[in-house]
């Protein structure tokens, strides 16, 4: 079982202009032990929801305060935290980085796999296990929206992380490509943690945290974090 | 956004070209670049131009792809041509022009007829000697993300082109070069960040056969600072 613990997670940034070197708290401080399968994280756009995720892994460095993953600061152990936890933004174009998918599954093990023959048949059983095999000599940019997101999720999970983390996966999908990435995201062993507006996917997790103003301002079952969420978005 | 060019992707095949080894395609791009200096005459420029012809259409790499690309540097061409001919003669502003389309044409065979993987190899087998300075890794993956970019920066700037011919803003430089900038920098911006997120701009560490939990892994992490 994964544990991700924020003690105090706090971020703040410079504010713009100002002479005084003021900050501006976006985020926390956050403090919050994350164990379910499946977290979501619902919030109005500009709500810290992003912060949030990007303290997981690495990419945002809590400005006062700790990120640990099983243990592991993401500060101080930034490296391998990252090894155990796979990133995916919502938009898949600017998470593929190479030109075709083969060679972003590929670019993914060179660590994992000095020789290029392990790396290519690693990089193909990866390719088959998501069903992309066909789409994988294509152009990135030649995939549809919901084929380049399954071949973004295929190139972070191909190194076996204990932790996915999704930042609004589903916001540039269609339905069916929505309701396709849900079964593949059902499936996985990995624990996920996802930011959506998509609410019948924050509704299907184990927990949901709803972040407003950089605060988390609701802690527990999707349901109720649903509606937490509804009202406070609708208003009084 | 769609991949405008020949640089977009490789392209499968097993012509000659596809088989050749990395090194010497890669002396074949150095030689065609080197030619304008070595051989600068209209007709050794020309001789290479349709050599290169006979190459594209023996790795039966797609021409209309080839145009594709061509038709995005044709403006920057004949503002060359002209600039050229004024400054000096019709000759040399055709021996200049030439020698760029021979190498822009050398690098797209290059790059659709190789694997960018097997670029990565080769960039790092280079940089190999290096390795005190700088991390061939990190040289691969500049390349690898650079061979990525270009059809990505063309297509951007075709995109804002578009825009502006709709404002009717297309005699406005302004109006293409500014926006095209932004996207590029959001570009470079989003890219550095699914490397970061990945790992893949962390330092390399020796072989980890026992998986993410190997001790070797216990290396301090970039120390990037908060930001939203």
């Amino acid at each position: 079982m994964t544990e991700v613990r924020l003690d105090g997670a706090t971020v703040t940034v410079p504010v713009d202009g100002s002479a005084d070197r003021r900050t501006r708290t976006i985020l926390g401080p956050v403090d919050l032990v994350l164990t379910e399968r499946r977290v979501s994280v619902v919030g109005a756009n500009g709500s810290g929801k992003s912060t949030l995720l990007r303290l997981l892994n690495g990419l945002v460095s809590p400005t006062s305060g700790a990120v640990t993953v099983d243990g592991h600061d993401t500060v101080r152990d930034g490296a391998r935290v990252r090894r155990r936890v796979a990133f995916a933004f919502t938009d898949p174009i600017s998470q593929l980085v190479m030109p075709t998918g083969r060679e972003d599954v590929e670019l993914s093990l060179r660590r994992l796999h000095r020789s290029r023959s392990d790396r290519r048949a690693a990089a193909d059983e990866v390719l088959e296990r998501f069903g992309l095999t066909h789409l994988a000599d294509q152009s990135v940019y030649d995939l549809s929206g919901g084929e380049r997101q399954l071949m973004a999720l295929a190139v972070v999970l191909a190194t076996d992380p204990v932790l996915l983390v999704l930042d609004e996966p589903t916001t540039l999908l269609d339905r069916r490509n929505t309701l396709r990435l849900r079964a593949l995201l059902d499936a996985l062993p990995q624990t996920v943690v996802l930011a959506t507006h998509d609410l019948d996917l924050a509704a299907a997790a184990d927990r949901t945290l709803v972040v407003d103003e950089g605060r988390v301002v609701f802690d527990g079952d999707p349901a109720g974090g649903v509606e937490h969420y509804v009202r406070l978005v609708d208003g009084p | 956004m769609r991949g405008p060019g020949l640089f977009t992707a490789h392209v499968p095949g097993t012509s000659f070209v596809h088989r050749m080894p990395l090194w010497l395609k890669l002396v074949g791009v150095l030689a065609v670049g080197a030619m304008p200096w070595v051989a600068p005459s209209v007709w050794s420029l020309a001789l290479v131009t349709v050599a290169l012809a006979g190459v594209v259409l023996l790795a039966r790499l797609p021409v209309r792809r080839l145009l594709r690309s061509m038709r995005g540097l044709l403006p920057v061409l004949v503002l060359l041509l002209a600039f050229q001919w004024w400054s000096h003669d019709l000759a040399y502003a055709v021996r200049v022009v030439l020698g760029i389309v021979n190498a822009f044409v050398a690098a797209g065979v290059l790059t659709a007829t190789t694997p960018v993987s097997d670029l990565l190899d080769g960039a790092v087998r280079a940089a190999h000697p290096l390795r005190r300075v700088v991390d061939p890794e990190v040289v691969a993956l500049t390349l690898g993300v650079v061979v990525r970019s270009v059809p990505w920066v063309a297509g951007s700037f075709a995109s804002v082109r578009e825009s502006a011919r709709a404002r009717g803003l297309e005699r406005d430089a302004r109006a293409v070069v500014v926006p095209t900038v932004v996207h590029v920098v959001a570009f470079a911006r989003a890219t550095g960040e699914a490397l970061a997120a990945r790992g893949l701009t962390d330092p390399a560490e020796p072989a980890d056969p026992d998986g993410p939990d190997d001790p070797a892994d216990d290396a301090p992490g970039p120390g990037r600072t908060g930001s939203a």
